[in-house]
């Protein structure tokens, strides 16, 4: 899931949350899929940041995914032999790839490590 | 300098703005009869700065109420008086913490939303007590930076030449680790032990005289929010576990699974909330 300012939205991408105004009532529902006249009539409607599946948009200064994965080695670098932090590690690392690239893509990761 | 006379800089703190006169109004209000939140929440409502201040606060995504918060009197009767206290009496801090390190700030706000996720599943009676530790587990991080610049900024260079964690040369520097130096302000500002013991002893929860538990909450949050790596503590390493701590409050795989994603997505609304902070200026 990715959060976007309602600008960066495209169709054909999908909804992970409701979309919400700011006030905070729900215009659609979790599972849309958007069409450019939709995106219209949500912006009028104030409507400022979207949540959509899978990671559609790289925003200026975000780094990729194998560059995330990279930092968060070396974040753990002074505790990589406690077992605990180790599991915490791999959860993570594990929780950011299926966020982007979804579940079947670190399926066939793991299997490939095998 | 030594141990002694960074005590006494600490007893009389000057640069740090001071507490708001309403925080001794309300200590003895609270202390003199059996006051009601309605009564309480008006005094504090005279002061309208410091209200909206706390409303956003309160209305922040690392409580996580589903209904907005609108009253200060509702915010008491919501998230106890400690909470709401503790807010008033660190806010002028925060807005220290905000302009003077972001990252630090990230930190904390991070700290705080992941001991809430953690309280809430394990049944802790007043969970938002609990992110409001989180919230200031480090405040005395803010403390050397204000008050000891010259140390503070050595301490950071040490710690990143020698590859050290800054809790290790803050010891060898100035006689205190920050945990500490944090317990001794909160215990200055009459915070309860509930909310003193898990700042001093984040980094050594089992040492807590009392509420080991929240103290340990504490300590992990801090570790998952640095392992996400939102925000900055400083040094960039994950700090390490104290697995007596962690048998306390030990999580299941599928547990922690639950727990990093309901965190991931509440560090992405607080990426909004925090956005909202630096627009309202
Ligand atoms: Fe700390
Ligand atoms: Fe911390």
């Amino acid at each position: 899931m990715q959060r976007i300012p309602i600008k960066l939205a495209k169709a054909d991408m999908v909804l992970a949350k409701d979309a919400v105004t700011p006030e905070g009532q729900i215009l659609c529902g979790a599972g849309t899929k958007l069409s450019e006249e939709l995106i219209v009539r949500l912006r009028h409607q104030g409507v400022l940041v979207l949540s959509v599946q899978g990671h559609p948009v790289r925003m200026p200064g975000e780094k990729s995914l194998a560059e995330r994965l990279k930092e968060l080695d070396n974040r753990f670098s002074k505790v990589s032999s406690d077992p605990v932090l180790r599991a915490l590690k791999h959860l993570i690392g594990e929780y950011w790839v299926v966020e982007e690239k979804g579940a079947e893509f670190l399926e066939k990761l793991k299997k490939e490590a095998k | 300098m030594d141990k002694a006379e960074i005590r006494k800089r600490l007893n009389d703190i000057q640069s740090l703005p001071t507490l708001p006169p309403i925080v001794s109004k309300l200590n003895e209000m609270v202390a003199d009869e059996e006051i009601t939140a309605v009564k309480l929440g008006k005094v504090i409502e005279k002061d309208q700065v410091l209200t909206s201040k706390l409303l956003k606060m309160v209305n922040s995504s690392f409580f996580g109420f589903p209904q907005r918060i609108s009253t200060v009197s509702n915010a008491i009767v919501l998230l106890g008086f400690n909470v709401i206290k503790t807010l008033i009496v660190t806010s002028s801090i925060f807005e220290v913490m905000q302009a003077s390190d972001v990252g630090l700030f990230e930190h904390s706000l991070g700290c705080a939303t992941a001991c809430g996720i953690i309280a809430k599943l394990r049944q802790i009676k007043n969970p938002e007590e609990v992110s409001t530790a989180g919230l200031i587990h480090d405040l005395g991080k803010i403390v050397i930076r204000s008050e000891l610049p010259d140390e503070y900024e050595a301490i950071v260079e040490e710690a990143e030449e020698k590859g050290l964690y800054m809790r290790q040369v803050e010891k060898e520097r100035i006689g205190f680790g920050h945990g500490e130096i944090g317990g001794i302000l909160a215990r200055q500002w009459n915070l309860p032990e509930r909310l003193v013991f898990p700042i001093e002893y984040h980094h050594k929860p089992e040492q807590a005289p009392d509420f080991k538990e929240i103290a340990a909450i504490v300590h992990f949050s801090d570790i998952l929010i640095r392992a996400l790596g939102f925000g900055s503590g400083g040094d960039p390493w994950v700090p390490a576990l104290d697995h007596a701590a962690w048998e306390r409050i030990k999580l299941t795989k599928s547990q922690m699974k639950e727990v990093i994603a309901e965190l991931d997505e509440k560090l992405m609304e607080l990426q909004d909330f925090t956005l909202e902070i630096k627009l309202d200026g």
